[in-house]
């Protein structure tokens, strides 16, 4: 029997089937035979295959992929691309998007961290769009079911594209019976089941389907969700592998100084020099040209410097001080005479006719003998100037010199050659002192630029040193301090094991702040043992923070003798040209040049680090002070035996409060207190502590505490400061004594004592500890004092919390969406089990 | 899985008859076979809203249960929900947690997060209307509507007995395939009195092809594949670039100012009012501080990145543009006569 449909035709005119050519059939051939069996009617040979790359295969595989890319948007340009390769081009289109988002913020953030977590942000988003699916579907129901939902197979003409994509049209004939036979009985289904090859094939179909919609129900939640946690995730690392680049880029600036100051590139100002010198050579040196040369010369100094220099420069460049008669000079007297004349409100043309010309004037002073010379003053040309206007301004009234247009001209004439106004030159003075009669000469002009280049090499120098020490120590956000600071602040707030609840209290306002962390440390101290691990820690975090910047202290590092080489030869150099004043301004002079510009280079690093140490000794400082309290029985040797224990009690609350809260204005004003003024003087003894606390039985107890300071109690100030700042205990003494920063916390603490207890002041003055006075500038007084704790702590707690509680919400709704899409994969391709097929009665 | 024909899935023998109308018959459908559509903003609403609703509700559950109707349309169109509901996470990352914050931190955080939102916003929107830019002038240019919609109806197969409902529509485009483009859908119907080749003759027209051409479909076929090709990969790169164009405007800070006073409260008319006019003149704002940088700015590439991200979105809509509607597969403008070469013997027979 022939058949004779259209399947039939295509098989026969196809070249790949012309081997079932009815006429080469083989004899007694049974169509209906050959159709049971299904060997007559096959589809084309397929030249497809399952893709099994492995890990090797990964970089190859890049370069496959962005060959086929950059194929694909050749052949898409010439119109002759495949949907395949069209869906590639969305796919690279949707990342040079991202990439112009990355890059053009990149430019809008100012530091190196925010700036990379822009391409940071970008990758864990299209990494985490990629890896979702992988990790949480592929993998778990490839461990459940065993096959990999996400199987890729490439076609005929080499695309790569995924099995389960389409289920209505999946290439089946790619899996072996073999294969198709393993993965049913991972599946679990049994073997004597008719058609087992196609019920395995609907049991994966249906997994790969209900996995490829998890897929699209949760990538919405699990991409932003997952790309943020590994950002957030990411931070710590990053922030440490930046610090370590920074650092070492910083050291680099230094090590190869001469390098970085010749990348300095001066031409800019010299041409300017160059331009202004050749357009006023032999030229007056006028104020203007004076003003001009200086500005570029000193390009980028301090104020104090140009000072200096403009000072210093008058001598080389007299300006204002010679001056000749010329066209000029005669233009400006005429204009003064205009300028002052303005108020008799005469016309133009009764101007022209009053008011001489330049010839008349030139002839009137020459006759005088007052043209041709080299003069300092004009007090002689201003009064023949006046005696030429008067007689013009008589002839201009007529005959009547009494009249009042004649009085009113004349008056106008006086107030030009007096001024009102002492030191100060009257208008026809200044008229004349405009044509300087020394000139722009070659000498000048060489030594301008001898100072200009100067200039340059110390500017060379300071820029460097500038960009070291802002990297470095800068009041800024990720310098290497801030870093140093970030880093021991969020090691201190884990060691003081503060819960989230302390922390969530702690970030509303700096005054609860100070309450909880006082309320820690209290409850810390009351533990001796708890308080030993507490110290340990914080030795560690200090002794790090001390090794971390010594070497930038003064005289101990390169910078600072690079300070002093790059001053000191510029001094040198100015100081032969003779610019002594600008040398001053540089060097400064007095105890280690503190006045100069140099000191200031030295200061600002030592300040910086000064502060930033302070900060952190005073919380070593407050506990060790609450220790002391807590358990030192001689804790009336500090304070007087002698002393009510009324007043212990108030002391003992004064110098907790203003650890834990004091700036440098309670100190100033010597830790202002309400107090009893009669306190109970029968009770001298010592004050109670239970459990960290110390037990108020007077203080807070009565009114009384509501009224004023005592001034006249001059000791009391003075014993609560060596209370602050006295002795470290013995038992925290023994943990930090064989620290690295154990001698610069012992200087800070009686530093502390003599800046903020030894400074005289407005409130009370003569109260200072000891009686003994020691100076000390605001500045040192702020340093010294360092971060107020419970400001510091105020802060910490809301970086913590802020962090916490993102990471709470989020963490949490990313192991929902994790948890779901996880378990889902157990209620995965559930199906009843096929009957078996009755046979036909 | 392939059941016997022979046999139901209860055992019994299917019938192939039309069922009476009653109880089990499946909805009415708005079409009967596969149809054009016009390509206008009602219809275009029309399928997006039903494509989304669908793409939250009836697709996800075929796919869940694993229907065997469930195909690669669906699959598509179920992107929506990611891109929505991805939209929504990001942006609620970074603000959800800053009520909890203290009044600064929250002030601090929720600049970022408003710019964030907003910049999430303008992506979706900016790559949307982008489309339009390549579009429109390529339509205008040779007559080829790119984004020609079709309603296909799909036979389905039935999921259990009771299951009568086995007729769907899927919203297609004409051109969404370059390898299979529904070419039967562009051919007129003579029933209805149009021409069978009338599109096929308008595009001719319009790309110069000439008029009254016997075969006009032959002719234009490898041209309105052309066009879709190039028009593609146009929109592939420009409407990603607009769209992250978006979402630098978003991150100026002109827009600080709307946030301050934004409402989506329409029904309090006046604030709402105030929002919208407050939005625009933000947007004004931005999109100069965009084109010129900060005020401080001082580097070259903080002065200019605005203008080279807004050049790069321009250039590649421009250049995609030029590059469609540049035929190369028009056919040679010999004629008749030139066709062969007269000087050479030719045999025929």
């Amino acid at each position: 029997m022939r058949t004779d449909n259209l399947i039939q035709a295509y098989v026969n005119s196809h070249p790949a089937s012309r081997k079932y050519n009815a006429d080469k059939a083989v004899k007694n051939f049974d169509v209906n035979k050959e159709l049971m069996s299904r060997t007559f009617i096959k589809p084309l040979p397929g030249n497809g295959k399952l893709v099994r790359p492995s890990l090797f295969d990964m970089p190859s595989e890049i370069s496959k992929g962005l060959k086929y890319d950059w194929n694909a948007f050749r052949h898409a340009l010439s119109g002759k691309a495949n949907d395949h390769e069209l869906g590639k081009l969305n796919d690279v289109g949707m990342k040079i998007g991202g990439l112009a988002i990355a890059s053009y913020l990149f430019t809008r953030k100012g530091t190196p961290m925010t700036k990379w977590f822009e391409f940071i942000g970008l990758t864990a988003f299209f990494g985490a769009m990629n890896i979702w699916p992988k990790l949480f579907l592929q993998l778990p129901a490839r461990l459940v079911h065993g096959f990999d939902i996400r199987q890729k197979y490439e076609d005929n003409y080499g695309r790569k594209k995924m099995v389960f994509s389409d289920h209505q049209f999946i290439p089946w004939d790619l899996y072996s019976d073999k294969e198709i036979n393993k993965i049913g009985d991972r599946l679990r289904v049994p073997k004597d089941i008719p058609n087992r090859r196609d019920y395995i094939q609907e049991k994966m179909r249906k997994i790969a389907l209900q996995n490829n919609t998890m897929w699209m129900l949760t990538s919405g939640f699990a991409t932003p969700l997952l790309s943020a946690l590994i950002c957030n995730r990411l931070e710590g690392p990053v922030a440490k592998y930046l610090h370590n680049r920074k650092d070492k880029q910083s050291e680099e600036l230094l090590t190869h100084f001469n390098e970085e100051i010749s990348k300095a590139d001066f031409k800019p100002r010299q041409m300017a020099l160059d331009n202004i010198i050749e357009d006023n050579f032999g030229q007056p040196l006028t104020r203007d040209l004076f003003n001009q040369i200086v500005s570029n010369i000193t390009q980028g100094q301090d104020p104090a410097v140009v000072k200096s220099v403009t000072e210093d420069l008058r001598s080389v460049i007299p300006v204002g001080e010679h001056f000749s008669i010329s066209t000029v000079t005669l233009d400006n007297v005429r204009e003064a005479f205009k300028n002052m004349l303005k108020p008799a409100g005469l016309s133009e043309e009764e101007l022209a006719k009053l008011l001489p010309e330049n010839s008349t004037m030139l002839n009137f002073l020459t006759d005088k003998g007052l043209v041709g010379g080299e003069y300092k003053e004009f007090s002689s040309h201003s009064l023949a100037m006046q005696e030429l206007l008067t007689n013009r301004i008589t002839a201009f009234v007529g005959q009547k010199p009494e009249s009042v247009q004649s009085r009113r001209l004349s008056f106008l004439l006086d107030k030009m050659i007096h001024q009102a106004q002492k030191g100060q030159d009257s208008p026809l003075e200044q008229a004349f002192k405009t044509q300087s009669s020394r000139v722009l000469t070659e000498d000048i002009a060489k030594h301008i630029r001898q100072i200009g280049s100067i200039f340059d090499t110390l500017r060379s120098k300071t820029s460097v040193l500038d960009k070291y020490s802002h990297i470095k120590v800068a009041q800024d956000q990720e310098t290497i301090l801030a870093d140093i600071w970030n880093q021991t602040a969020d090691d201190f707030i884990k060691a003081l094991k503060l819960t989230p609840e302390e922390i969530a209290k702690a970030r509303l306002d700096s005054k609860v702040a100070g309450d909880v962390l006082r309320a820690r440390i209290e409850n810390i101290v009351a533990d001796k043992t708890a308080c030993g691990e507490l110290v340990s820690r914080m030795e560690k975090l200090l002794s790090v923070v001390y090794s971390k910047t010594a070497p930038l202290e003064k005289d101990n590092h390169l910078y600072h003798d690079l300070v002093n080489s790059s001053f000191k030869d510029a001094a040198e150099e100015l100081r032969k040209l003779g610019l002594d004043r600008t040398v001053d301004s540089l060097l400064g002079f007095g105890e280690n040049g503190a006045t100069g510009i140099k000191g200031l280079y030295h200061a600002f690093m030592n300040e910086r680090i000064t502060g930033v140490r302070s900060s952190f000794y005073r919380l070593l400082q407050t506990i060790n002070t609450y220790y002391k309290i807590a358990h030192d029985k001689g804790i009336n040797g500090v304070i007087g035996d002698f002393r009510p224990r009324e007043v212990k009690e108030e002391m003992v609350e004064l110098v907790k409060s203003i650890l834990m809260e004091g700036h440098t204005a309670d100190f100033a004003v010597k830790l202002y207190q309400r107090r009893n003024l009669t306190p109970d003087l029968s009770d001298i003894g010592d004050i109670k502590v239970v459990n960290g606390k110390v037990q108020y039985d007077y203080y807070g107890k009565t009114p009384a505490h509501s009224r004023v300071s005592m001034p006249n109690d001059s000791n009391y100030f003075s014993d609560a400061m060596k209370l602050m700042f006295g002795d470290v205990h013995s038992d925290i003494a023994e943990r930090i004594k064989s620290s690295v920063f154990f001698n610069d916390f012992q200087a800070y603490r009686e530093d502390a004592i003599k800046k903020l207890g030894g400074e005289r002041n407005f409130a009370f003055p003569q109260v200072l500890v000891d009686g003994i006075e020691h100076k000390a500038n605001s500045t040192e007084r702020f340093n010294r004092l360092g971060a107020a704790t419970n400001e510091f702590m105020y802060k910490l707690a809301n970086n913590k919390f802020n962090s916490g509680k993102w990471f709470s919400i989020f963490g949490k709704l990313g192991a929902a969406v994790i948890g779901v899409t996880l378990v889902s994969q157990f209620f995965m391709g559930r199906m009843k089990k096929p009957e078996p097929v009755k046979e036909a009665a | 899985m392939i059941s016997a024909i022979s046999k139901g899935i209860n055992g019994n023998n299917r019938t192939f008859q039309a069922r009476e109308k009653g109880e089990g018959q499946a909805p009415e459908l708005p079409y009967e076979h596969d149809t054009l559509l016009k390509n206008n903003l009602s219809t275009r609403t029309r399928i997006g809203m039903e494509k989304f609703i669908k793409a939250f509700t009836v697709y996800p559950a075929n796919g869940i249960n694993g229907s065997k109707n469930s195909n690669f349309y669906e699959f598509l169109t179920m992107g929506n929900f990611p891109n929505v509901v991805g939209s929504l996470t990001l942006m609620a990352i970074f603000n959800s947690a800053n009520p909890f914050f203290s009044h600064f931190g929250c002030k601090e955080a929720s600049r970022l997060g408003n710019k964030m939102a907003l910049g999430v916003l303008f992506y979706g929107l900016f790559k949307r209307f982008s489309k339009t830019l390549i579009n429109y002038p390529v339509k205008l240019a040779t007559g080829i509507d790119t984004e020609l919609p079709y309603a296909k109806v799909n036979n389905r197969l039935q999921e259990h007995p009771n299951d009568f409902d086995l007729k769907s529509i899927e919203y297609h485009k004409v051109g969404e395939s370059v390898d299979f483009t529904y070419w039967d859908m562009l051919y007129g119907d003579p029933k209805k009195g149009e021409k069978r080749n009338f599109r096929f003759d308008k595009i001719a027209k319009r790309v110069g092809l000439g008029k009254d051409l016997n075969d006009s479909d032959q002719e234009v076929k490898p041209i309105y594949k052309e066009v879709l090709v190039k028009s593609k990969v146009a929109k592939s790169i420009s409407t990603f670039l607009w769209a992250a164009t978006g979402v630098c405007l978003a991150f100026q800070d002109a827009w600080i100012e709307y946030f301050n006073c934004a409402t989506f409260k329409f029904w309090k008319g006046k604030d709402f009012a105030h929002s919208m006019k407050i939005f625009g003149r933000s947007f004004k704002e931005a999109s100069k501080e965009l084109w010129h940088g900060k005020e401080n700015a001082v580097k070259m590439v903080d002065k200019h990145a605005g203008k080279a991200i807004i050049g790069l979105a321009v250039l590649s809509t421009v250049a995609g543009v030029l590059n469609t509607i540049h035929i190369t597969k028009k056919p040679s403008k010999l004629k008749a006569e030139e066709v062969m070469d007269k000087k050479k013997e030719c045999v025929v027979g």
